[in-house]
């Protein structure tokens, strides 16, 4: 039948250019699946030290900043500085925050990495650059639903839509159901 | 055909990155709905008033010094007032505050709001909160339920 030809055409041809949108979609959907359990966009590591305590004739803050990254061996120029209380300072780097106890000199870095792959992905998945992308991923949208028609055709027969087809669709289908019943 | 893949898989990671280099070097981060308010209202007004701006959408500004480790579902800004800050905490995924933002300056569009809570909620936050900062909690020193007055933000605009 010509219809069938050209549905498995488009399916297949439409299937590869979705190939790499699907496994970004794929990949970004588990990471910020589990969002509770892991930060899926940042490694974040924590280091715990102790420098000599900063005396009170320290006043200024620039000077306690200067003296507690110079204790630390920590070149980098730092982008803000926040007092959590009288004690308490925190120093924002790039991509590490310091915070100190000046009469304790307890320190602990919170140094924050970006997951080179998984990041930029959860960005497009989640849609963060918006504008022309939004677009993008509705185009995606539809090539996946026009995918998913298209699949229940692409064979005839006991095993297509008529056959074995028809009950592994059902299956498909009822998944979503039975937790719509079950949580919704 | 594994050859075929793999370029394709090549070329998209490298699309995406393409796509994401930007984001890295953002100098100003929007996010959120646009912002509408022109007029700065100091968190330490808020926070020295808070029943009469309950419910009010308010414009405030200041410096980052904490987000959610886990979500980017809520950041603290601190106040102009010394050793005061207030949390602006925003829907799930509808606006993911990014952890790197630490230390930048924001501008926050939202509503100020009050949660109430009872002494048992406030020790399974405090819990929470020392297991996600890695620190020691003693259940004890809480004695009473307490009332948090936060932002629940609306629009954001990030500044490296």
């Amino acid at each position: 039948m010509k219809w069938r030809k050209w549905n498995n055409i488009l399916h297949r041809d439409i299937g590869y250019l979705a190939f790499g949108l699907t496994i970004i979609y794929a990949i970004s959907g588990i990471a910020v699946n589990h969002m509770a359990d892991w930060n899926p966009n940042y490694k974040i590591e924590e280091m715990h030290s102790t420098i000599a305590p900063i005396t009170a004739e320290i006043t200024e803050t620039k000077e306690i900043i200067n003296t507690v990254l110079k204790q630390l061996n920590i070149d980098d120029i730092p982008k803000n500085s926040n007092f959590l209380n009288r004690e308490t300072i925190q120093i924002f780097l790039e991509n590490n925050t310091v915070t100190t106890n000046l009469s304790t000199g307890e320190v602990s870095q919170e140094i924050v990495k970006s997951r080179t792959l998984i990041r930029p992905m959860n960005f497009l998945h989640l849609n963060h650059p918006k504008k022309l992308w939004t677009w993008v991923a509705d185009i995606y949208a539809i090539a996946l639903a026009f995918l998913a028609i298209t699949g229940l055709f692409v064979l005839k027969g006991k095993k297509g839509i008529k056959g074995r087809g028809a009950w592994l669709a059902a299956i498909g289908m009822s998944i979503p159901i039975l937790f719509k019943l079950l949580y919704f | 055909m594994i050859k075929k893949i793999t370029i394709t898989a090549i070329l998209t990671l490298i699309f995406v990155n393409l796509s994401f280099a930007t984001d890295g070097e953002i100098k100003t981060n929007i996010l959120g709905k646009p912002i509408t308010l022109t007029e700065i209202t100091k968190i330490s007004t808020i926070l020295a008033n808070p029943q009469e701006l309950l419910g009010d959408t308010v414009l405030v500004k200041g410096t980052i010094i904490d987000v959610c480790k886990k979500r980017g579902c809520w950041m603290e800004i601190a106040s102009d007032s010394s050793f005061q800050s207030i949390k602006i905490k925003v829907k799930d995924g509808e606006i993911i505050f990014p952890l790197s933002a630490k230390g930048s300056s924001a501008l926050v569009e939202g509503v100020v709001e009050q949660l109430v809570f009872t002494k048992e909620e406030v020790i399974a936050m405090e819990e929470h909160q020392a297991e996600e900062h890695g620190t020691e909690f003693d259940p004890s020193t809480i004695t009473e339920g307490k009332t948090i007055y936060r932002i629940r933000g609306i629009g954001a605009q990030i500044t490296k």
